[in-house]
């Protein structure tokens, strides 16, 4: 199964100069659990901050919400896929650099997101098809 | 000649009221024509009967001595004991209800011998607990059969309604063959009839029952009774006809809706459901009490006014 | 004449069970014509679709008389028709979405997520049939239930975004607005009957044991 087809296509982004009360506040309101970090003027490099990044990072060492910056705790750059990456690579990839989600890109757009939740459902929609896998 | 009249009324009141315990829920259900249900239940109980009846007449006969008068008493007192029963709904057995009839004949003349009742009574009440371990067992076995081996939906439905149909035949002949002692086993032993006359006799009348009169309780049966789906119907035919064949061998005319009972306890138990309410156990219980004393009640009273009178 | 009705009988079911995957197969064909006739605004493709309805329809009544023609047992019969009375609510479904998609523009913010959710939809069709012959060779179903649950899932999450990109359009003609947001319901429910047809062929299967 290539990753297009199991993969989340609504992105939700944020600018690096926001703050970190700025991301929870979109997180908590779109229901996700991480958000594309646009960085001014370089195209391309783009970030990721997590809620992990944002408990371990922010709340846990009991920063200021409203003080601390994206840009400082986003990690770059985003580690991308192209969208006819068979899914088992993904999975893969995703264990060698210890990451829980991955971007999917078609040539220099960010199309979709593919997490480990989407690993999964994917691979059982596999085995429901008969496609021998595990 | 007259005096097998009772024989032949009670048979064709058994036809007409077991055999919705045979293809009742089928019919009720759509799987089995009403038609053919009577057609096969007559041939099989006729089969049945002639083949595998004259086991159980000595049973009924041997309890006490009987005269051709008091034969006719004792089927006579039987018949309106099950039909006031019926009309009580409350479950009357034949086999136990001319077991009481004979031993109430048997009181006035003295013949009575109530050691041969001990076999009698045990037997009596294993049936519904025989029914309940076959049901329970062959629940277990075939369901695990039918979900290991893959078959697909079309092939299980054609094995159900087989399987309805047969296990329907064989519990028609079971019940003839275990029951038509009840009906002419007494002309056997007060020497009016042989055996194999007997059999005959008692098989016709009772499919005649079968064939004119049973419709009305076929129905009403098979639509009362708790809604099996067809895998469990056809489990719970088929151990009550286990259970009838086996007592049949032992010689013990036993009672086909207590086999059933005890059959759809075991199937109820097996699926972890109650198929089976409380209200409905002690109404069982009721009729197994009530219907040999008050067919020897009768039988007695019936004879001693014949004695008085002629 | 007796026994020929029990001779037979094996026939009879297994001639319904072809009608009722033709039914379905008819589903996932129309669900596959809709996605690329959204894709590439074909119009002439989308009109196909109601006539792939119309066909539909007739499969359907086939499969109903069919069955009460004296196939299967009176006890499987009215899941067996529950199912494709389900099968056929999902066409309708698509067959009205169709419809009004020939009447709209599809808006761009809510372009790519309308193509994805036609594409996942007709993906649920597929794992529909696929569910469908497991329940005829009586296989376990719970991986291809839990498959089918996961598309439906997926687009109900996308459901809200597109509704909330929806709702910040400006709309001029009121009958346009209803055509677009129509179209919109109809193609997220479609994967919630998808779901409840899956559910019916849970039930079948469980009761045959």
């Amino acid at each position: 199964m290539k990753v297009k087809e199991i993969m989340t296509t609504r992105i939700e982004q944020i600018d690096a100069d926001q703050t970190v009360f700025d991301a929870i506040e979109k997180m908590i309101e779109r229901r996700i659990r991480s958000l594309v970090v646009k960085f001014p003027g370089e195209d391309g490099a783009d970030g990721i901050v997590t809620a992990r990044d944002i408990v371990f990072k922010v709340i846990a060492q009991k920063k200021n919400l409203r003080q601390v910056k994206i840009s400082e705790i986003a990690s770059k750059p985003l580690i991308c896929v192209d969208q006819q990456t068979e899914l088992g690579s993904v999975a893969e990839l995703m264990e060698e650099s210890n990451v829980e989600r991955v971007f999917v890109r078609d040539d220099d757009k960010i199309i979709g997101v593919v997490a480990l939740l989407d690993i999964m459902a994917g691979t059982l929609i596999m085995r429901a098809r008969g496609q021998n896998v595990i | 000649m007259w005096k097998l009249s009772s024989g032949v009324f009670m048979g064709w009141s058994l036809g007409a009221n077991d055999s919705a315990n045979i293809f009742g829920t089928a019919v009720a259900t759509g799987v089995v024509k009403y038609g053919v249900a009577i057609a096969l239940t007559a041939v099989f109980v006729m089969l049945g009967a002639n083949l595998e009846g004259p086991k159980c007449m000595a049973t009924v006969g041997g309890v006490s001595r009987l005269t051709q008068m008091a034969a006719f008493w004792c089927t006579l007192a039987t018949a309106i004991t099950i039909a006031l029963l019926t009309y009580l709904a409350i479950p009357a057995s034949t086999s136990q209800g001319i077991i009481g009839a004979v031993i109430g004949a048997g009181i006035i003349s003295g013949t009575a011998d109530f050691s041969k009742l001990y076999k009698i009574v045990v037997c009596w009440l294993f049936t519904p607990v025989a029914g309940y371990v076959f049901s329970l067992f062959l629940y277990r076995l075939l369901g695990h059969l039918m979900k290991t081996a893959k078959i697909g939906i079309a092939r299980k439905n054609l094995f159900l309604a087989t399987g309805l149909l047969i296990s329907g035949c064989y519990g028609a002949y079971t019940l003839g063959g275990n029951n038509v002692a009840n009906v002419t086993g007494v002309y056997v032993s007060s020497g009016m009839l042989s055996a194999r006359l007997a059999a005959l006799i008692g098989g016709l009348s009772i499919a005649a029952g079968v064939l004119t009169y049973s419709r009305k309780v076929m129905m009403t049966v098979g639509k009362g009774i708790v809604p099996l789906d067809p895998f469990s119907a056809f489990i719970t035919m088929l151990s009550e006809a286990l259970t009838l064949h086996v007592f049949t061998q032992l010689g013990v005319p036993v009672s086909s809706s207590q086999a059933i009972v005890g059959a759809v306890v075991g199937v109820g138990y097996a699926g972890d459901s109650r198929t089976v309410s409380k209200k409905m156990l002690v109404k069982v219980g009721l009729g197994w009490l009530a219907t040999p004393l008050l067919a020897g009640i009768l039988t007695y009273l019936l004879l001693k006014l014949t004695v008085v009178f002629l | 004449m007796l026994f020929s009705k029990y001779f037979s009988r094996g026939k009879k079911e297994e001639k319904v069970l072809e009608k009722i995957r033709s039914h379905i197969e008819l589903l996932c064909k129309a669900c596959e014509l809709f996605s690329t006739a959204l894709q590439s605004e074909d119009t002439g493709s989308m009109r196909a679709i109601i006539d792939l309805e119309r066909e539909a329809d007739g499969v359907k009544r086939k499969i109903i008389s069919g069955i009460y023609e004296g196939a299967f047992l009176p006890y499987l019969r009215p899941d067996l028709c529950r199912f494709v009375e389900t099968v056929d609510d999902i066409f309708d479904m698509l067959e009205d979405t169709a419809f009004n998609a020939m009447s709209i523009y599809l808006p761009h913010s809510i372009r790519e997520e309308s193509f994805r959710v036609a594409f996942l939809n007709s993906r649920m069709c597929e794992m529909l049939l696929i569910t469908f012959d497991a329940m005829v060779e009586g296989e376990d179903l719970r991986e291809r239930v839990l498959a089918i649950r996961i598309y439906e899932k997926k687009i109900d999450d996308m459901k809200f975004g597109i509704l909330c990109d929806l709702r910040e359009l400006a709309i001029d003609s009121y009958w346009y607005g209803k055509a677009l947001s129509d179209f919109v319901t109809g193609l997220t429910s479609i994967s919630d009957i998808i779901e409840d047809a899956c559910d019916h062929l849970q039930i079948i299967h469980l009761s045959m044991r």
